[in-house]
């Protein structure tokens, strides 16, 4: 007990000490914030809030009594306590805005979805018996499925050593992942689409191809394992 | 070395005064000074460092604050045992208005304390050998400190090693309970040591008292740790919630405030409504025809579960549809305050409902295209 609480203690104090290196004259601090380092994200999650005080563990109620302490940060304006708001599905309409224009990334995500449902429900009515159960018509999850699909387990990244580069396999962030599924997806959509096709029902055709584990996408991310398991001799380049 | 006083020229007295054509080729010459001026005399000022400022000269100087004290009081007609410091300040403004806009550079009058810089006393003694044994490291003060806190982690150690022969030391662990504190910032602990302190100082002072704080018995030196450690204020305090106000129909109602980038807004959430929200006596469904600006604007009424239960009446004026959706959700989160329980403000605060967004649009720089955006760059 003594151990973990000291440990992030520690954290705490590493956070609000200042950073290790010293200024440098050629490196000037460019990830500034308007808030202070103090500043926590904020909890939006109704449930957290709703768990009883008995209800919780010895760490959960330390957490709550330094989250009294510290100041909070203020939301952001895609971000509610509803149902409907999905941080994957801000995430993808941010990356599909093109020169600010989210009313329209959010009006072909929101097609998208509904693209899919009804393609789903007529698949489900056309169905027999046994077939139905196995559909899924809930688009949240179609969408949330399919990304995963599409995310690459090893990635490649340029090193150079005795003037060629090479590119080595190693292992993904979490985040890269993410973005590398959304970015392909994203890319292969405005690429290969006719131009009198909409873009979303290009995308909804993707994501359900996606889904059932086929498509240009998941072939986009087999291309990325078999090379990296082709560059496999080169893997010891890396030295992190 | 600057030659700036005057000189002349002077002959010698020659040996034989009789033989003058004699010598004339042996007449030696001699400078010798006949004026000087100050600038030959006081050495470099630069090199000298910052003024240092006798016990004797300080006690001086709170004497004749206090005297002068006493006379402005009387001078103002206030009695001058009462005369509190921002009595003194609206005193000085009076008697000495001045337009500068520098508030800084307009006439104080306040405790010498505060004036002059917290120096130390020399350190050396009248044969000029130094008081301190460190006095030659050149930051006598941190390394003391340090040498201090190395000697009672190790008498902890010998404490828990004491106890762990005995068998003693699995009941008697002490731990010092560090929620609701932080440790000293670099500018507070160089205002305790009187002294200047490196980054990689303060760092090494403040990971030796967190090890300080690992150990299972550091409970028998908690006040010297706790020496290091200011006390945070709770958060919540911090919010300011209204009391309720009542209309004629007897209807509760309360105002809230908010602002975001350019936006400025006022909400009057009303009670036993029906969910009706009207901005700038526009229906809101007109106003704001962006779903994400609607989200907004119902996000505190959701997270309460009091979406049927209030009406809105705000208006907003400034900014895009963006920052007038947030200025208004802001405005409405501090006046539903007045509505709700205390640990419901707290878990609004933590849900960052309460928090100003301080992000503004960045400046432009010169040299450069925009706030980031550098001009394109040309090799030639």
């Amino acid at each position: 007990m003594a151990a973990p609480m000291a440990g992030r203690l520690a954290a705490l104090g590493r956070r609000l000490a200042p950073p290790a290196r010293a200024w440098l004259p050629g490196l000037t601090q460019v990830r500034w914030s308007r808030y202070g380092p103090s500043y926590l994200e904020p909890e939006v999650n109704k449930e957290v809030y709703r768990k009883p005080l008995e209800g919780l563990s010895e760490e959960e109620k330390t957490q709550r009594e330094l989250k009294t302490l510290q100041p909070i940060k203020a939301t952001a304006s895609n971000v509610t306590s509803s149902v409907f708001s999905d941080p994957t599905i801000s995430k993808f309409t941010n990356m599909m805005m093109k020169g600010g224009n989210k009313v329209l990334a959010r009006s072909i995500v929101t097609q998208t979805l509904e693209a899919i449902k009804r393609k789903q429900i007529e698949k489900y009515h056309q169905a027999s018996e046994e077939e139905r159960e196995s559909i899924e018509c809930n688009p949240y999850v179609i969408f949330h499925q399919a990304l995963k699909n599409c995310q690459p387990i090893i990635g490649l990244c340029n090193i150079q050593k005795g003037g060629k580069t090479y590119q080595v396999p190693s292992p993904l962030k979490d985040n890269r992942k993410r973005f590398l599924a959304m970015k392909w997806l994203i890319t292969e959509c405005r690429e290969h689409k006719h131009h009198r096709t909409f873009m979303h029902e290009k995308l909804s055709q993707e994501l359900l191809q996606a889904f059932n584990n086929e498509g240009p996408v998941i072939k986009r991310k087999h291309d990325m394992h078999k090379m990296a398991e082709a560059n496999r001799a080169y893997a010891h380049y890396r030295w992190w | 070395m600057a030659n700036r006083g005057q000189w002349e020229l002077q002959l010698a007295e020659p040996a034989d005064t009789a033989d003058v054509t004699k010598y004339k080729e042996q007449i030696d010459w001699t400078l010798r000074l006949i004026y000087t001026t100050t600038a030959v005399q006081k050495r470099n000022v630069a090199a000298s460092g910052p003024e240092k400022y006798t016990e004797a000269f300080i006690k001086n100087q709170i004497e004749e604050f206090n005297l002068g004290k006493r006379h402005l009081a009387n001078m103002m007609g206030e009695d001058p045992e009462t005369f509190t410091q921002e009595d003194i300040d609206k005193a000085i403004a009076y008697l000495f208005p001045s337009g500068l806009f520098e508030k800084r550079a307009r006439p104080i009058m306040k405790h010498p304390t505060e004036i002059f810089p917290k120096q130390r006393a020399i350190q050396w003694g009248e044969d000029h050998r130094p008081f301190h044994f460190l006095f030659y490291t050149g930051k006598q003060s941190l390394y003391s400190l340090m040498h201090e806190m190395y000697g009672k982690l190790l008498d902890i150690q010998k404490y828990q090693d004491h106890l762990r022969a005995q068998g003693l030391l699995a009941e008697n662990r002490k731990q010092i309970n560090l929620i609701g504190s932080r440790w000293l910032i670099k500018e507070e602990l160089e205002e305790m040591l009187v002294e200047k302190l490196s980054d990689h100082d303060y760092l090494m002072c403040i990971q030796l008292l967190e090890r300080l704080v690992t150990l299972p018995c550091c409970g028998i030196e908690e006040e010297y740790v706790l020496k290091f450690r200011k006390e945070l204020a709770i958060q919540l305090k911090k919010v300011m919630i209204e009391p309720l106000q009542y209309d004629e129909q007897g209807v509760a109602f309360s105002t809230g405030e908010g602002k975001r980038k350019t936006s400025r807004a006022t909400a009057v959430v009303y009670d036993n409504g029906s969910g009706k929200i009207t901005v700038n006596r526009v229906d809101y469904l007109c106003y704001f025809p962006v779903m994400q600006d609607r989200e907004q604007l119902m996000f505190p009424f959701q997270f309460l579960d009091r979406l049927g239960i209030h009406d809105m009446v705000c208006t907003v004026s400034g900014g895009g549809r963006s920052s007038q959706a947030g200025a208004i959700r802001l405005a409405s989160a501090r006046a539903l305050c007045s509505f709700i329980t205390e640990n419901e403000v707290e878990f609004m605060r933590q849900a960052g409902l309460l928090t100003a967004d301080p992000r503004i649009r960045e400046r432009k720089k010169p040299g450069q295209e925009g706030a980031r955006r550098k001009f394109t760059w040309k090799k030639r």
